[in-house]
């Protein structure tokens, strides 16, 4: 068993990485978004002022009167994010103040509660980098579908049944809409690729204006699969093309990471329970149902040009290799 | 802890007063798992230790670990069969590494650059020990025993030491300036090297007792196995073993233009080999078992390597055949008689040679070679219990007597190979050390091997094994026949080849488990752990999701339930 000959307080001190969240939080074993936000601080560095929407993360993170947060942070409403954010970037900017403001909010805080303060914030050009950390529902309140729960997923308001299977929906193209605003990057990750969220938000940290990212973080209770497996789950949802990992720059498509080995939609779908109802029996409309995520992931892989072609060496595939002695990261 | 009006603000950083370790049920741990190289290797090596030293730079720090089992890796670097690639996990992903090449590149390196051995041992004894035979088997354990402290004389018959390395190991597969140099630096730790000393001729092991405190022997095996046909013995008959050292010493056979080698060992290749080096316009090789390209259980003993260059060499094989019949005129051969043969399982596990009537081929040549195997010479071991087919030791090379340990071919349980036998001086070695100063013998266990299942593949990239170049048949056969036959790699291709190593079973310190912690409960420290892994677990925080397990790509972590 390990030993160590120093206290491991002091030994956490001296870790080489700078991180803005420390442990003692609340999150569930193995969260996708204690991950990806941890992550986030490390490219961020401690220079920055967080405003953070209401959700998992502003919860597991400030159980009162305790803070896991090591830099100046902000609750604010589900709704006003990008508001709150603005004014802080507008006090500093007033003040002569030059820290990033980052606003973070759950994917129910952006792509629906939230949404029109995001655009406005936006719109009005501050600089200000916002993450969407993407778990695909609303997980803090129990599992309720939002906007970006993907099609056929199981949620507490998308149950399955004799009518639907699962979400009726689609999940919605938030990247495109941001896009659409003609902000300087724009920008998705995944928490399996973790020297590619830190070289997005680093990229983001130095442009002078409006960045977006959004990070797909599974989340084990809403999901249904265990702790243990979030890393091999999100890369599925990458490698499957249910989730494109792509870079844009003034709306247009600047990069992507492709996919070395495409894999088939079910290798993601049944490794959790939200889409178990689309593997107990094979009857005609579970076939529809699974052809159809498939045709999306088809389509992504065709309108962003996912397929890899083996020139680019960070690809899925690439991206994840180790070496020996942690020569590999960003 | 100042007091805070609710809701209002909190303290930074305040949230580690909560210990979330008090969630766990299941509990994250490094376990070192032994690397299939290192279960599978003969000698006791563990590749995987050394190819981690050479693949992040530490070539002479890889060779000394190396050289801390093995004192001859430029020799089995190149003559072992390599068992370690046969097991190394990375064949059921892509291609094996070529371990034994990287091996032979340390070998080179350390001759090249005159690495000196590692001190293994501050401490002197005053016990004396023996050493009967100067082959990998005892020259293994002489180097073992004087590391560990002891005075060791090794006694040979032959004017060299290397024992068959030296005279029956084809130069073309071994150059005798790499063995030389090798055991020349063993006999430079100040070992006694007594040439044409022969048990039984010049001395009893009764005689040695009282000086020395303890005897390895390790004499192999002297006395060819008896062949015959249906009580028929060929006129003039040589053995395979003999002309093969006789090629090895004069560079020439006298030899007619046919021969047929029989056996499927080692040594009947090789002969094969050397006749057609030797001029044999044809050189057949007959044996029972079967050819390494077949499904069948039974195969032949050779490595497949020399196999393959034997049959490019055009060594024509006749695998599976038996010799009904020796065709005479007079008491000169012209030829045998062969059948198809077939090992068959029978239900209650014994199997059985089967030869099929009616299969009968006649073969025309103009002289029979057996190379059979050898036996125990039993003279000069009366007080020991033994029988030629070999002596029986325990695995630590303890004989029926106290003070004697045997190893090498000599042995009942010895593989005939190199590797095992510089194992066999190795664990004697340790056994004699542990005897002489009264201590418990270690127990012989082996970590359990980690299978491929238990790594996390897909953090490794698919590469193919490198591969040298040999010589062409041309060169090997017509212009030098002691030429090395395959070359070795070059700086760039060990580096790179070392890099293939998927670290089985043990920390690589790729910050995979570090990174993807949600509650940041893995901490960095290369300088504090002393279980040879970078990395602590804080089990205040480890809320146990397992992540890290999952993750790492060696299979160095697993998870345990918490009392």
């Amino acid at each position: 068993m390990t030993e160590v000959s120093i206290p491991i307080e002091q030994l956490r001190q001296q870790q080489p990485r700078y991180q803005g969240i420390s442990p003692g939080h609340r999150a569930c074993l193995g969260c996708g978004q204690a991950l990806a936000a941890r992550l986030v601080t490390e490219a961020s560095g401690p220079d920055i002022m967080i405003a953070n929407a209401t959700g998992c993360l502003e919860i597991f993170t400030t159980p009162w009167p305790e803070s896991a947060w090591k830099v100046p942070w902000m609750h604010s409403l589900f709704e006003n994010t990008g508001a709150i954010a603005s004014g802080i970037e507008a006090a500093l900017k007033a003040q002569g103040k030059s820290s990033k403001v980052i606003a973070m909010g759950g994917d129910g805080g952006t792509f629906d509660i939230g949404f029109q303060a995001l655009s406005g914030m936006l719109e009005r050009d501050h600089n200000i980098l916002y993450i969407c950390y993407d778990n695909e529902a609303y997980m803090n309140t129990g599992v309720q579908r939002s906007g970006s729960t993907p099609h056929a997923a199981m949620t507490n308001t998308s149950p399955p049944g004799k009518a639907r299977m699962g979400k009726r929906h689609l999940k919605k193209d938030i990247i495109s809409i941001i896009a659409s605003h003609h902000i300087p990057y724009a920008a998705t990750a995944s928490v399996a690729y973790p020297s590619d969220i830190r070289k997005k938000v680093r990229r983001a940290m130095h442009i002078e204006g409006p960045t977006f990212l959004q990070i797909h973080a599974p989340c084990p209770l809403g999901w249904g699969h265990d702790g243990s497996q979030s890393i091999a789950i999100a890369r599925l949802a990458v490698e499957t093309g249910l989730f494109p990992v792509i870079e844009l720059e003034r709306g247009a498509l600047a990069n992507v990471m492709p996919i070395r080995n495409i894999q088939p939609v079910t290798a993601y779908l049944k490794a959790q329970q939200r889409f178990r109802h689309l593997f107990k029996k094979a009857d005609q409309r579970v076939k529809e149902e699974l052809a159809h995520l498939q045709a999306l992931a088809d389509h992504n892989i065709e309108v962003y040009g996912l397929q890899s072609d083996h020139t680019d060496k960070l690809d899925t595939r690439g991206a994840a290799l180790v070496h020996r002695r942690g020569k590999h990261w960003a | 802890m100042p007091i805070l009006t609710r809701g209002a603000f909190a303290q930074a950083d305040t949230a580690k007063m909560y210990k979330t370790g008090s969630w766990r049920i299941q509990k994250p741990y490094h376990q070192h798992f032994s690397a299939p190289c290192h279960n599978a290797c003969l000698a006791g090596e563990d590749a995987q230790a050394w190819l981690a030293y050479f693949s992040e730079g530490h070539i002479q720090k890889a060779w000394e670990t190396l050289v801390s089992v093995n004192p001859l890796p430029g020799v089995s670097g190149r003559v072992c069969h390599h068992p370690c690639e046969t097991a190394c996990n990375r064949g059921q992903y892509d291609e094996a590494l070529a371990i034994h090449h990287i091996e032979r590149y340390l070998g080179e390196q350390a001759i090249q650059h005159g690495w000196n051995y590692p001190l293994l041992s501050q401490t002197r004894h005053v016990e004396k020990i023996a050493i009967i035979g100067a082959g990998p088997a005892g020259l293994s354990a002489a180097y073992h025993l004087k590391q560990r402290g002891y005075k060791v004389d090794i006694f040979d018959n032959l004017p060299v030491a290397g024992g068959l390395l030296q005279i029956a190991l084809p130069p073309y597969r071994l150059p005798r300036n790499a063995l030389q140099a090798e055991i020349e630096r063993i006999l430079a730790l100040g070992i006694d090297f007594q040439a044409q000393k022969q048990l039984g001729r010049d001395f009893s092991l009764e005689e040695l007792h009282p000086q020395y405190a303890a005897i390895f022997l390790a004499i192999g095996r002297q006395n060819s196995r008896e062949w015959q046909v249906d009580g028929v013995i060929p006129h003039h008959l040589q053995n395979g073993l003999d002309m093969l050292k006789e090629w090895i010493a004069l560079g020439k056979l006298d030899i007619p233009d046919r021969l047929a080698v029989i056996g499927g060992g080692n040594t009947a290749i090789d002969l094969a080999r050397i006749l057609r080096r030797a001029g044999a316009k044809e050189v057949h090789l007959i044996t029972h078992q079967a050819h390494p390209d077949s499904s069948e259980n039974d195969m032949m003993n050779a490595i497949p390597r020399e196999i393959i260059q034997a049959e490019e060499e055009g060594v024509q094989l006749h695998t599976q055949r038996g010799i009904q019949r020796l065709l005479l005129r007079g008491e000169q051969v012209i030829g045998v008689e062969m059948t198809r043969m077939q090992t068959m399982q029978h239900a209650d596990g014994r199997s059985e040679r089967v030869s099929f009537r009616g299969t009968e081929t006649v073969l025309h040549v103009d002289q029979v070679v057996p190379a059979i195997g050898q036996q125990l010479d039993l003279k000069a071991l009366e007080h020991l219990s033994t029988t030629v087919e070999g002596m029986p030791v325990t695995v630590h090379g303890q004989t029926d007597q106290p003070h004697i340990f045997a190893g090498g071919d000599m042995c009942l349980r010895s593989s005939g190979t190199v590797s095992g036998a510089i194992g066999d001086g190795y664990r004697a070695a340790i056994a004699i050390h542990h005897t002489l100063q009264n201590t418990p013998l270690p127990h012989p266990t082996q970590t359990t091997t980690i299978t491929v299942e238990q790594l996390n593949l897909h953090y490794y990239e698919s590469s193919p094994r490198l591969h040298t170049a040999t010589l062409t048949v041309e060169e090997r056969c017509k212009n030098d026949a002691s030429a090395e036959v395959e070359t070795g790699f070059n700086d760039e291709q060990a580096k790179k080849e070392a890099t293939r190593c998927l670290s089985c079973g043990n920390c690589m310190a790729c910050d995979n488990c570090w990174t993807f912690c949600p509650d940041s409960a893995i901490l960095k420290t290369q300088e504090n752990a002393s279980n040879s892994s970078h990395y602590v677990f804080d089990y205040d925080y480890c809320k146990g999701c397992g992540l890290c397990k999952t993750e790492c790509p060696c299979g160095f972590i697993i998870m345990q339930d918490e009392a």
